[in-house]
């Protein structure tokens, strides 16, 4: 078995070169390779969404991916939502206006996956809620989550 | 300007601007709510780094030569240790250090209240989680892998894992000196003549259950050590003080040697008040042998298994009322599982005990409330401080008498709840009007359509709509017994350019105490929010304010802030006068501007003052402090006055049950609140929202599954809290109320917003099944058992004979039949 594997992918835009040891979980990679340490680690086991990241444009819990695995892929973490440095995707800013941050730990996976969410243009509340359902949050009880979706839907349908 | 006691009492910075003497005396008047930030949704200061993700929490903070440490664990619950071998963990690759209990170099001892608890155990394991050994190594993998080599050899001793069991004269002994630790009484009137005036007496037994926090960012801290003189502390924690306080006792330093700072923290709910502390010890001990940055993140299981947890509660009523609907009499013996070590059990049962009967008036009482030890997971801080535990049974006792006396639930509180006529606590603590638990009530039932509801149940195939109400009293206080620690330090900065600094000793943990004290400066000093800036706590920067806990972070900071801005105006009003060319007495601060009374276009801005201060040399640093008023309470009696001011609530529950599946869906819950005051539109709605969303997972899937002593559902999969898609409808309704107690007539919601959710979730389900169910969490196999031969399924269920079964033995009978 080799030592370490070899993998290029698109990180938040930019073309990356690594190398892993083959067990390295994709989580680690972004936060301790990369610097990236918006995604974070909430359990570790795929079931709190805390380190969700956009894997070729697909929501995944980074802690179940492994990084060898991820050779040639867009990988989308929250830092890079916006699309350029600073920038934030209209699902954070609305996010912001809703008031749907608290302890902000569980925030940057709701972002990506709301994000997503908000990109698909899923309109459905039922289904917007359904989407969102992978990500655990223990301070807001969703409300003001869910209205930032809604918002971002309606600000992205204002001006497309 | 107001004088200080004014000022600090009642927010009357602002009020001062006005210089209306009614203002000054009610501290707010109708005129101040025209300007400034106060009761606003300005964005939380907290909130743009974290949805950018650049706020670094402690797992996001890194040093050069950084060790990773981890702890060993008993995983049995009761044993006495013979020896802990440490030397193939020693061995194990890239292990920089191993510690037992012998390296402890100060006191190896934990607990705010008792010390009962070692860090590392010596001779005893007495819960699950209990440490044996602590290891730094250069990478997380390596330390918790050489923990695992960690070997003890341990003899298995008898455990005790019921604290009615556990109070038995032949139990097995957790600690020397018997398992009961701790009871408390409320004595007023006389129980036995009223009892036989009662037209009618509901006895029961409540089962309530545990609730683990589950704050999404797991415990962790980084020690930094400086020589073995001083060590820096950076930890997702409740209470700086705490750490501070726990770690100079392990490494036998005076407090002024560790400091403590708060990292951004990722949830609490109680489960950072006390536990921190253990995790900031373990790691400064092994920073102080190592010379090096070490940094303790807990796996999500461990943190689990062995964090503090709510308590498990038996709860035994016996409640009486005559023939109009009016309670006589309440007795309740409640047994507390404080689990292996005292931890804040004695305190939170201490606020359980005065929370027993809620907010109504009972004239005669008699409570009794036990603290007892067993080898479970111990019992903690958790959102309600044993109040939710004793709320759920007092509200379903309430259902039961209102059903027995043939009344609605709504009507029937109606006739007890305390308002400003019947405004006796059961402690015999008279309250400061407004009372408005009857306000709660009432607002509550008109909008969520009651009476129509609550006349029939809706059928709808399996489904069946039920809906419940729940009422509490919460002190936002430290209790009497705890009022030493009441206090609260801020310190105040003018900046040249007009910006303001604020440090409190007070946390953000989400619950929004950042937005809350920029929201209060900026409003006394009549700026925008967005001049003031508060940074996390820091032991260094602000005396020991107590921990954040009781819902009273954003009062007691927002009191010591109004005291230090009040201080700083004395050396400010004089320089803005004489800019102004008017009196000091005449300033006020509006708008980011110094003005003369009256006069709002003679004015200068506040950063010229604030320039002009730094060019005279006059001091811009101004120190805040607060305290809450001394209580009389006499804990032989449980008589007085435990706390010094209360927030009321009313939720209303709306449920859809299906009575085959014993599934529940909380569709709506409509929860008034009696704030005193929004200081910040957006922290307190997300409070509410937040808290009944937590209360609802206790009430319907939160279930601890112990065995004993360990925990055998330590994971998010199968300990399932509430998701998007289960969150129902909340309806707020903000009730303000003018009172002085906090700063502008602000009160506490954190844990009022969860407290009465079970309970009214609980009365719904029941009216929904036409069933008395007695315990929590509302389970499916809870509800179908509780239906007994009235599940539609009955007949399948009991075996193959549909007419057996006996329906006496259900726990479809009311508790009086029992």
């Amino acid at each position: 078995m080799a030592e370490r594997v070899r993998i290029t992918l698109t990180l938040n835009g930019r073309q990356r070169t690594f190398e892993v040891p083959p067990g390295r979980r994709l989580l680690d990679l972004l936060r301790d390779d990369a610097g990236l340490i918006g995604t974070k680690e909430g359990c570790g086991a795929g079931e709190c969404g805390a380190c969700m990241v956009l894997l070729d444009g697909e929501p995944v819990t980074s802690c179940l991916v492994l990084a060898a695995s991820c050779d040639g892929a867009t990988v989308v973490t929250v830092e890079g939502l916006g699309g350029a440095p600073g920038a934030l995707h209209p699902f954070q800013r609305a996010l912001l206006a809703a008031g749907g941050v608290q302890c902000g730990f569980c925030t940057p996976g709701i972002a990506v996956t709301g994000s997503s969410i908000v990109d698909r243009n899923e309109r459905d509340p039922a289904e917007q809620a359904r989407l969102l359902a992978g990500n655990l949050c223990r301070c807001t009880g969703y409300t003001k989550v869910l209205e930032a979706l809604a918002a971002a839907q309606e600000a992205g349908h204002a001006e497309p | 300007m107001p004088n200080r006691e004014q000022h600090r009492r009642a927010g009357a910075a602002a009020a001062a601007t006005h210089g209306r003497a009614k203002d000054r005396q009610s501290g707010f008047g109708a005129g101040e709510r025209g300007h400034g930030p106060l009761g606003g949704r300005h964005p939380r200061p907290d909130a743009a780094a974290k949805v950018a993700g650049s706020a670094r929490y402690v797992a996001d903070l890194a040093l050069p030569g950084m060790l990773h440490a981890a702890v060993a664990v008993a995983r049995v619950a009761s044993a006495r240790v013979r020896s802990v071998d440490l030397e193939a963990a020693r061995a194990a690759s890239d292990v920089e250090a191993v510690l037992g209990a012998a390296d402890v170099v100060g006191e190896n001892s934990i607990g705010v209240v008792f010390p009962d608890q070692q860090l590392l155990v010596t001779d005893r394991v007495r819960m699950v989680g209990d440490r044996l050994a602590l290891v730094a190594a250069r990478t997380p993998e390596a330390a918790w892998a050489a923990a695992a080599l960690v070997g003890a050899d341990v003899e298995e001793l008898p455990g005790v894992h019921d604290p009615v069991a556990a109070v038995a004269a032949d139990a097995p002994a957790v600690h020397e000196g018997g398992n009961l630790l701790r009871t408390f009484l409320v004595r007023r009137g006389a129980v036995r003549p009223a009892a036989r005036r009662a037209a009618v007496v509901v006895e029961a037994e409540y089962r309530v259950g545990g609730q683990e926090h589950a704050y999404l960012e797991p415990q962790g801290c980084l020690a930094i050590p400086e020589g073995r003189e001083r060590v820096v502390i950076v930890a997702s924690c409740q209470c700086p003080f705490y750490i501070q306080q726990g770690v100079a006792r392990v490494l036998g330093l005076p407090l002024a040697a560790v400091r403590v700072e708060q990292a951004p923290t990722g949830g609490g709910f109680g489960g950072k008040e006390d536990y921190p502390t253990e995790l900031a010890a373990c790691a400064a001990l092994l920073a102080w042998h190592t010379s090096r940055p070490v940094r303790l993140i807990y796996p999500r299981e461990l943190d689990m298994q062995a964090s503090s947890k709510r308590h498990a509660v038996i709860v035994r009523h016996r409640w009486g009322a005559d023939r109009d609907g009016h309670l006589l009499f309440a007795e309740v013996e409640s047994f507390y599982d404080a689990g292996a070590y005292a931890g804040l059990s004695t305190v939170v049962a201490e606020r359980g005990n005065v929370s027993a009967i809620g907010p109504y008036s009972v004239p005669s009482i008699d409570v009794r409330t036990h603290v007892v030890y067993t080898n479970n997971l111990f019992g903690g801080a958790f959102r309600g401080f044993g109040a939710p535990q004793v709320t759920f049974a007092a509200e379903a006792t309430m259902d039961a008498l209102a059903s027995r006396l043939g009344l609605d639930p709504i009507e029937f509180r109606r006739r007890n709840v305390l308002d400003e006529h019947r405004r006796t606590t059961c402690t015999g603590q008279r309250l400061r009007p407004p009372v408005l638990a009857r306000e709660c009530l009432e607002r509550a039932a008109a909008a969520a359509g009651w009476t129509k509801r609550r006349g029939a149940v809706t059928v709808d195939g399996h489904w069946r709509q039920g809906i419940g109400v729940a009422l509490v009293q919460y002190g936002c206080n430290l209790h009497h017994g705890g009022q030493r620690l009441d206090r609260s330090s801020a310190v105040v900065i003018l900046q040249p350019d007009g910006s303001v600094i604020v440090r409190v000793g007070l946390t953000e943990m989400g619950q929004g105490n950042l937005v809350a004290c920029q929201t209060i400066a900026a409003q006394a000093l009549g700026v925008d929010p967005s001049v003031v800036q508060v940074w996390q706590p820091d032991t260094t920067t602000v005396a020991d304010s107590g921990p954040t806990v009781a819902s009273r972070g954003a009062h007691m900071s927002g009191l010591a802030i109004l005291d230090a801005v009040w201080r700083l105006r004395r050396r400010l009003d004089p320089v803005a006068a004489e800019l102004l060319a008017c009196a000091s007495a005449e300033v006020e601060l509006r708008g980011g501007f110094a003005s003369v009374r009256g006069k709002p276009r003679r004015r200068v801005s506040v950063a010229q003052v604030a320039a002009e201060m730094a060019a005279r040399r006059i001091e811009p640093i101004s120190n805040g402090f607060t305290r809450s008023s001394i209580r009389r309470f006499d804990p032989s009696t449980g008589r007085g006055a435990p706390y010094e001011f209360y927030a009321m609530a009313c939720h209303i529950a709306r449920v859809a049950v299906d009575a085959e599946l014993g599934l529940v869906r909380l569709e709506e819950v409509t929860a008034a609140h009696d704030v005193g005051r929004i200081i910040h539109r957006d922290a307190l709605e997300g409070q509410i929202q937040g808290g009944v969303v937590q209360g609802m997972g206790w009430a319907i899937s939160e279930r601890l599954a112990l065995e004993s002593g360990r925990l055998l559902n330590p994971s998010f999969t199968d300990y399932v809290i509430p998701t998007a898609a289960d969150v129902p409808h909340v309806t707020a309704i903000i009730i303000e109320g003018e009172t002085a107690a906090g700063p502008y007539g602000a009160k506490g919601v954190g844990e009022p917003s969860l407290i009465p959710t079970a309970a009214a979730v609980r009365n719904a389900v029941c009216h929904a099944l036409g069933v008395e169910i007695n315990e929590l969490p509302l389970t499916p196999p809870v509800l179908v058992a509780a239906l007994g031969q009235r599940h539609p399924l009955a007949w399948v269920l009991a075996g193959s004979d549909p007419g057996a079964g006996t329906p006496e033995t259900s726990a479809a009978l009311t508790p009086a039949q029992r």
